[in-house]
């Protein structure tokens, strides 16, 4: 047992059902501390949007100095609004500064949260994110490691969205080649409120993306998108669970990945429709392209509905690049390189459609195209 | 002598093992048409991919000699910035990927190449609406995604249009005619005679000789089971619209053989 988390948990969570395909026993051997500093270079680095509000968490520890709050967010407060009280994560939930943000926030909140360490380091994050009525808040998360060392983050968002609301949410995960990120998002709606969250993943050893949605009133809109792009010893899970507790909600599961070397990826997309959540529609997409033999996809949807008039649909594809395709870009004088990239931006940027946040986007694909070969080729032409 | 634009010699490739061409040969000179008729199967689409460049044809035996150069040396996307243009039977489309930022991608790989400079964005327009008028091409469609949700004909449209922007030494034009109707068509085969010029040439391939009268070749030949079986001038193409490919065969018989 560790003061910071219990890791005994660990050793044995892969024999579990849900998490079949996720082995974090790994972690069970490490031993961990919490402290931790972080060169302010590297904060304005990661400032993409120098006028919007930014809060900055440095080992789950809230850093004043470097941060810009807006009205409507707050620190460790007490009284906001949770929804704590329905856990279905077998993540780890400890101690760490809190984030509430509330009230409309037509410029995105840009929350960085960094991980850093000369020695294995453990931590939390805690995001509550609460929309009134007819509240519209935009929010984006950047998490980050920069340490060479072990280490577990454990990143919880919530988000309420009460009658009317909006909100999105965009989290970015460039985890370092030793991190094991283990993030959770819960998200409750209420009537005719709208989600969209975007869940990309970057870096990161074992990385596991948890959403939990409670679609408690009518005519909710939901999306939750998702994008990766992973290489060698690399594996994602993206673990989803849809409620859909009342009539005339849509919600969407629409993830996207490239595979290269010998990466994973793992989708479980669990959609629950209650007896009376009538004309439910609930798709669920989940795509990869493999560029290597060595790297797998799986993608397992759980449908369990109770409600006779409703819509649901799953389609998963695992595929290469198109040959043809490539084909055609070359003989049009395109470098074999640059074509593949091209394809695979191609592919990849349709799950960027919905992102609300142009400076955000824009940063994303920038990230993407550094990490492609080519990608200077098609930087010139899309940025 | 004129060095030829396009020079193949005994040329045999295969696809998985199986031979489809067994033997082409085939000399065209700057300036010239050329017509390639042939029934479907015969290795028509083969040789235009292995002039282009498709990986998944291996060329087993003989030539590609390409104004000077050994165009088998090249990858697909070389052969292109030397002046090879192919416009497809089966044009792809391509969900995500902008015509009109693949196309500019295309002009300027293709102009650094040659030595030129690249186009900047108002040029480009400029260029793309100057050769766009020369097809009917609606210019919105190149806000799309590549070929994506075009009508058959708005696709083999496009097809000439890009080589129009794009400027090559040869145009191999593989069935650029089937499915258009006869607008559609005189549309096409103006565009093309458009391109025609003393330096370049063009490898016309087609399933009937209804695109002949619109585009007059120098030269017919016939393609069957991956060989050139009978070379003439356009009246070949009027005796196989007359007597069909069955008369063409080797062995002179209508059999499979
Ligand atoms: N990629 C391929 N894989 C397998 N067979 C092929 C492939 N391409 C062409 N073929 C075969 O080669 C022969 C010639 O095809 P093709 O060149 O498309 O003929 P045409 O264009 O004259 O109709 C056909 O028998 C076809 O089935
Ligand atoms: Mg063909």
């Amino acid at each position: 047992m560790n003061s910071i988390v219990d890791n005994t948990i660990f050793a044995d969570l892969h024999k579990k059902e849900d998490w079949l395909y996720t082995n974090v026993s790994g972690l069970s051997n490490i031993s961990f501390c919490e402290n931790g500093d972080v060169d302010p270079s590297i904060i304005s680095k990661y400032d993409i949007a120098v006028n919007n509000p930014l809060v900055v968490f440095v080992n789950g520890i809230y850093e004043e100095e470097y941060s810009r709050l807006s009205d409507g967010l707050s620190i460790n407060d007490p009284n906001f609004e949770t929804i704590s009280n329905r856990s279905d994560s077998e993540i780890p939930v400890g101690k760490s500064n809190s984030l509430s943000i509330t009230g409309t926030q037509k410029d995105t909140v840009h929350i960085l949260q960094i991980v850093s360490g000369d020695a294995p380091v453990a931590c939390f994050g805690n995001v509550n994110i609460c929309a009134q009525k007819d509240e519209s808040i935009s929010v984006a998360e950047t998490h980050v490691a920069i340490t060479d060392f072990d280490h577990l983050f454990m990143p919880k968002t919530e988000v309420v969205a009460k009658e009317n609301s909006n909100v999105t949410l965009v989290r970015a995960i460039r985890g370092s080649k030793e991190a094991y990120h283990l993030g959770s998002l819960h998200v409750v709606q209420h009537e005719s409120s709208k989600v969209q969250t975007n869940t990309i993943t970057l870096g990161g050893k074992r990385v596991r993306n948890e959403v939990f949605a409670y679609l408690d009133g009518e005519n909710c809109v939901s999306n939750f998108d998702g994008m990766y792009m992973l290489g060698k010893n690399q594996l994602v899970d993206n673990h989803l669970r849809v409620e859909h507790n009342k009539p005339n909600c849509d919600s969407r599961e629409f993830y996207k990945g490239v595979l290269d070397e010998n990466a994973k990826s793992v989708f479980t997309g669990r959609i629950y429709v209650k007896e009376d959540a009538q004309q439910t529609d609930a798709k669920q997409t989940n795509q990869n392209i493999l560029l290597s033999n060595d790297a797998d996809a799986t993608s397992r949807p759980q449908l369990e509905i109770y409600a006779d008039d409703v819509a649901c649909t799953h389609g998963a594809t695992t595929g290469e690049i198109d040959d043809e395709a490539l084909l055609y870009l070359q003989t049009r004088g395109i470098p074999a390189e640059a074509a593949r990239t091209l394809l695979i931006y191609a592919f990849l940027n349709e799950s960027l459609d919905e992102l609300a946040d142009e400076t955000f986007r824009e940063v994303l694909v920038e990230e993407l195209l550094s990490n492609l070969p080519g990608g200077e080729f098609i930087k010139a032409l899309y940025l | 002598m004129t060095t030829p634009l396009l020079e193949i010699k005994n040329l045999h490739a295969s696809v998985e093992g199986t031979e489809i061409l067994k033997g082409v040969n085939l000399t065209v000179l700057p300036g010239e048409v050329h017509s390639i008729m042939g029934p479907n199967g015969s290795g028509k689409s083969t040789l235009s991919s292995v002039i282009a460049g498709h990986e998944a044809y291996d060329v087993t035996e003989g030539s590609i000699m390409f104004n000077g150069i050994d165009l088998l040396e090249l990858e697909a996307d070389q052969r292109a910035c030397a002046g090879v243009f192919l416009a497809f039977q089966y044009p792809i489309e391509i969900p995500g990927v902008s015509t009109k930022f693949f196309l500019k991608a295309a002009v300027n790989a293709i102009r650094k190449y040659r030595g030129q400079d690249e186009l900047d964005a108002m040029d480009f327009l400029d260029l793309v609406e100057e050769k766009a008028k020369s097809v009917n091409l609606n210019i919105e469609l190149l806000d799309r995604n590549v070929n994506q949700g075009f009508s058959g004909g708005e696709k083999k449209r496009a097809e000439v249009f890009q080589m129009a922007l794009l400027d090559p030494l040869l145009g191999v034009l593989d069935e650029t005619d089937s499915g258009l109707d006869i607008d559609a068509l005189k549309i096409v085969a103006e565009g093309v005679n458009k391109l025609r010029s003393p330096e370049r040439g063009f490898v016309v391939i087609t399933h009937y000789q209804r695109l002949l009268d619109y585009i007059i070749p120098d030269f017919v030949h016939v393609l069957m089971d991956g060989q050139i079986v009978k070379s003439g001038d356009k009246s070949l193409a009027l005796v196989l619209e007359e007597k069909g490919y069955a008369a063409f065969k080797p062995c002179g018989c209508s059999c499979g053989c």
